[in-house]
């Protein structure tokens, strides 16, 4: 079957495919514990019967019984060798079930092993072992190719590669996900595409749950999807049942979302685990008379990652690309990718994402480094440490290659020229992987002065490629900055490319910001007026340090002012509490409520710690004692917030943040006092704090340890992996009122009798507090403990004990 | 499929109102205001990004169960009322550990030090989750490879230290999976460092022809 012919099969009608094919060959007879595919190429006519039944339920399509019959998976019954043979026969078997009636699909899924870097199979490894399985189903007569089941993206990019390499069949591919992501992580929109970019024919999902979860998925494919798509859900959820597998959905149940799929926009319809041909011709009734839906496809650049997908569009935000994964002018990074140090990749990776970076150009472009290599690590590395597409910066044909291979999602080549030669080596390539490019207005005459000369060049270019099979939307012009101090009419030209693209050409345009500026004084100020202007002319992206908060800044007020951000709330959300060149990201803010504060008491309550300290200052200078300070407002409002946290209003960083709050306030307060030869305040008490001998769990303490002495007791903390010895030589040194432990582990808490045991041996006045994840009320109990299983609790039961204490008990 | 299988670089899809609850959240009661919500956000976030999770699983035979005790194929025994009823109808244990990596400890060590106890409290929620996270992505992952053999994961899985469930055998699944080839160390409580690491055991059972 061509692919021409498998478009023409889809044109306004829906397609159907068939169902499960293991629990029917359970039945039929097949043992547990034996290779599937084996067993069906020996009982070979079992097969043609069951796959004759879907056929007769109404199956278009059949799938060839060859799920698992990869090398990898095979080999875990050693009998990897047989590959080829099994493929080959259990397609022949499908082939003659199928006749004239259906075509036959080849069916591939998952080699069972995870690829690097979440497994140790590596991608070539995997193109390979499924080129194997490919050759058998070709030559056993398959129609087309059915990738399925997928959890990983990059392995149905293997398969996929290996089919396009191995023919010119259509491929479908399916994916299952696991409510709206694949376990990988992979999101329906990266994975159409960057599949039906890298040449599937149809994309879409099997297995899963269950018809109700694909129609969302389907939904959201559908204004991208430029190919048709598939649902081939299982009959709902399995369990086991007496020893049997059943699944939630009869066939009636299962078929009444076929019309809620068609709308969603599906356009081939079947059923995967737990499906049987009934479930089929059920579908296959309600589909009768159905055409697939038609909708207008969204004609905007989309790049992704294996996990994020980026729009690319005039009226969309402004697309950030990152540019500081780029050695030029960076002795630290050249010198990290010379020692192959990928941590520094990494780091500058995330640090760009959480600036504001919604792509990542990456560049490996070092004298005397093996480009090829180091660009497949900076490229793996970056897929690893942050979910956003990126740019492979790159003009050298085998680093480019290979980076495109490997890279999991749908990259942008930056950039390609018009230059003869770069041209011809270059466009097939990222026409061979699916990927988009940055067309850069430069031939071999070299870069033209006037906008004129570079439109040229831009039409050119797009005529060749469009010859290939791109379209504009795959593209981003460059508008190609010259910097101003050589040429003062260099960024006129520009904006005059970048006004035709949009205007006229209307296509999606780029620009390397800061070359604009080069051998100029205050650069940020021409950068950032640039930008704005070019924006205006209809920029949709740029290439910069997403860290320069001057850009960043024009970039959103772009945005805001262009109608791109509508309404502004993306504007107003990124600077929502903070102030110009203050670091966004290392704020510790966890206020409660209310920021808007009046009073020392609302600072602590609404765990301000910049506020209390300010406060507490002003409290001062206003001429407040500072013993009227504590007992007027600091105590009530910790009560308060302890208050708040016992009736569940607070959680727990709600009430920590008070006691940091406090804690600050009091470091203000503090010498005040003591100037005054004044007490903090009356303390309540003394208590030793540790974590038992052996428990190296300390978090839970140092809690404790923190509210106690915001709420006036005096705390001795000893640490964790405390011997008894230390604890009880520190309560008498301090006459501890208290002794509190903690501990995590069943294995560790054992020492805890063995502290009160020592502490009744020396006669010591003092009492015992524990509590920890494995501590209970019993377990304290059958050793004479206090027991608490909260912090804020252990405050209020520190104050019962000393109370009873000083009251003679 | 006896040897131990690793996964690396695990981004688990983990649940953010798990992590609210271990910080003692209360859906009815507890009011957080949109900027308290951005900072756990933020800081749940910055737990994903620093976290290196790793995994590693391996599937043994079920030779005898003979409540409390459980003998799988090379003869470990391990034992537990709960675990002897989770695994009764299983031929097959799936074995399984997780560990997060010791960064995110650092940091939340850092963090106490620093007198960011509200940022350490959160972060060290989210570890945990996160970390409990990758043993539902490994049984996830392992659910989608046994199905289409028509054997299925018990929907429940026991950690050493609950219950019955000695802590000591820990120590066995250490064994079992090579837990020092993951970074992980364990100690004479039998703690497991890194402290965001965690070890459990769910039962496979084979659908009846």
């Amino acid at each position: 079957m061509t692919k021409k012919e498998f478009v023409k099969l889809f044109q306004n009608r829906l397609i159907l495919l068939d169902g499960g094919m293991g629990t029917l060959l359970q039945k039929a007879g097949m043992p547990g514990g034996v290779c599937p595919e084996k067993w069906a190429a020996i009982n070979s006519e079992l097969l043609k019967d069951t796959q004759r039944k879907y056929i007769e339920a109404g199956s278009d399509i059949i799938y060839a019984f060859t799920f698992g019959a990869n090398p990898i998976k095979l080999s875990e019954y050693g009998i990897a060798d047989e590959t080829y043979a099994i493929n080959k026969t259990l397609a022949e078997i499908a082939r003659e079930a199928a006749g004239k009636d259906a075509l036959v699909a080849g069916d591939i899924s998952s080699c069972g092993s995870l690829l690097y870097p979440f497994g140790s199979v590596m991608f070539e490894e995997t193109v390979e072992g499924f080129k194997k399985q490919v050759k058998g189903l070709l030559d056993g007569g398959v129609d087309l190719f059915a990738v399925e089941t997928m959890m990983d993206l990059q392995e149905a990019r293997a398969a996929l590669i290996a089919i396009k390499e191995s023919c010119d069949l259509p491929v479908m591919v399916t994916m299952t996900f696991e409510g709206q992501r694949t376990l990988m992580g992979n999101d329906p929109l990266s994975v159409l595409v960057t599949l039906q970019s890298l040449g599937a024919d149809a994309v879409g999902c099997n297995c899963s749950s269950g018809p109700a979860e694909m129609v969302d998925i389907i939904r959201k494919m559908k204004p991208y999807a430029k190919v048709p798509l598939i649902a081939k859900p299982n009959a709902g959820k399995p369990r086991l049942e007496n020893g049997a597998t059943v699944y939630d959905m009869d066939a009636e149940s299962f078929a009444a979302y076929t019309e809620e799929l068609i709308e969603a926009g599906v356009n081939a319809l079947g059923g995967c685990c737990g499906t049987t041909p009934e479930y089929i011709r059920r579908v296959g009734e309600i589909a009768k008379g159905m055409k697939p839906v038609q909708v207008e496809r969204k004609l905007y650049s989309l790049a992704c990652s294996n996990r994020k997908t980026v729009e690319i569009y005039g009226y969309l935000p402004f697309a950030v690309i990152g540019e500081r994964l780029n050695p030029t002018g960076k002795k630290f990074l050249k010198e990290a990718l010379l020692k192959d140090d990928m941590d520094v990749v990494s780091d500058l990776a995330r640090e760009q994402v959480e600036a504001g970076a919604m792509l990542l150009d990456v560049n490996a472009g070092v004298p005397g480094i093996d480009e090829k290599e180091t660009l497949k690590s900076m490229v793996n590395e970056v897929c690893n440490s942050v979910p956003v597409p990126i740019l492979i910066d790159t003009s050298n044909p085998e680093a480019l290659e290979a980076a495109l291979r490997i890279y999991p999602g749908r990259a942008v080549v930056n950039s390609i020229s018009g230059e003869s030669e770069k041209l011809e080596a270059l466009l097939p390539i990222t026409k061979k992987y699916g990927a988009m490019f940055v067309l850069l207005p430069v031939d071999d005459k070299g870069v033209p002065e006037t906008a004129e000369g570079r439109i040229e060049i831009v039409k050119r270019v797009y005529s060749r490629a469009k010859e290939m099979g791109f379209s504009k939307e795959d593209i981003l012009v460059d508008g190609l900055v010259m910097t101003i101090a050589s040429n003062p009419y260099g960024a006129l030209e520009t904006l005059k490319v970048i006004s035709w693209c949009k205007k006229t050409f209307k296509i999606n345009t780029i620009i390397g910001l800061s070359n604009v500026s080069f051998g100029l004084p205050a650069r940020e100020g021409i950068n950032s007026a640039f930008l704005a202007m070019a924006v205006a002319n209809g920029l949709t992206s740029a290439i910069l340090n997403p860290n320069d908060q001057q850009m960043m800044q024009c970039v959103k007020a772009s945005d805001a002012l262009m109608s791109r951000d509508k309404s502004g709330l993306s504007y107003i959300e990124y600077y929502s509490g903070k102030s110009l060149g203050q670091d966004k990201t290392s704020e510790n803010k966890i206020k409660p409520q209310d920021t808007s504060l009046k009073s020392l008491y609302d600072a602590i309550i609404n765990g301000d710690v910049d506020a209390a300290e300010d406060t507490a200052r002003q409290a001062l200078i206003s001429g407040k004692m500072p013993k009227e300070i504590i007992d007027k407002e600091m105590i009530p409002a910790i009560q308060k917030v302890g208050d708040l946290y016992e009736q569940k209003q607070y959680f727990l960083p709600q009430l920590i943040r008070g006691a940091e709050a406090m804690e600050k306030a009091m470091a203000v307060i503090a010498p005040e006092l003591e100037k005054n030869n004044e007490e903090r305040f009356e303390s309540k008490g003394t208590i030793v704090i540790a974590t038992v001998k052996g428990d190296v769990h300390d978090i839970g303490k140092n809690i404790l340890g923190m509210l106690l002495r915001n709420y006036g007791f005096k705390v001795i903390d000893l640490g964790k992996d405390v011997e008894s010895r230390r604890i009880i030589d520190a309560a008498k040194a301090n006459n501890a009122d208290i002794i509190a432990l903690s501990a995590l582990m069943t294995t560790t808490m054992n020492q805890m009798p063995l502290v009160m045991a020592d502490m009744k041996r020396e006669n010591l006045n003092c009492h015992l507090m524990v509590g920890g994840a494995v501590v209970d009320r019993s377990f304290a109990e059958s050793f004479g403990a206090y027991y608490s299983n909260d912090a804020y609790k252990a405050i209020k039961l520190a104050d019962e004990i000393i109370k009873q204490k000083n009251n003679g008990g | 499929m006896n040897d131990v299988k690793v996964v690396r670089s695990i981004k688990p899809v983990y649940n953010k109102n798990l992590i609210l609850s271990r910080l003692g959240y209360n859906k009815y009661r507890t009011t957080l205001s949109a900027e308290v919500m951005r900072e756990i956000e933020r800081l749940v976030k910055k737990t994903e990004n620093i976290m290196n999770i790793t995994a590693a699983y391996r599937i043994l035979g079920i030779t005898q169960i003979n409540p409390p005790q459980i003998i799988l194929e090379d003869g470990t025994i391990l034992s537990g009322l709960r675990l002897s009823e989770l695994l009764k109808n299983s031929r097959q244990a799936l074995i399984m550990g997780a560990t997060g990596g010791a960064k995110v400890t650092e940091l939340i060590a850092r963090l106490q030090e620093e007198g960011k106890m509200s940022e350490a409290v959160v972060i060290d929620a989210a570890a945990s989750e996160i970390t409990d996270s990758a043993l539902d992505f490994v049984m996830a992952m392992v659910d989608q490879y046994l199905r289409p053999k028509g054997k299925l994961l018990t929907k429940m899985r026991f950690s050493p230290g609950y219950g019955d469930f000695d802590i000591l055998q820990q120590k066995e699944f250490y064994r079992l999976l090579n837990a020092q080839n993951l970074g992980i160390m364990i100690n004479e409580a039998c703690l497991l460092i890194p402290e965001k690491s965690v070890f459990a055991i769910a039962g496979i059972c084979q659908e009846r022809g």
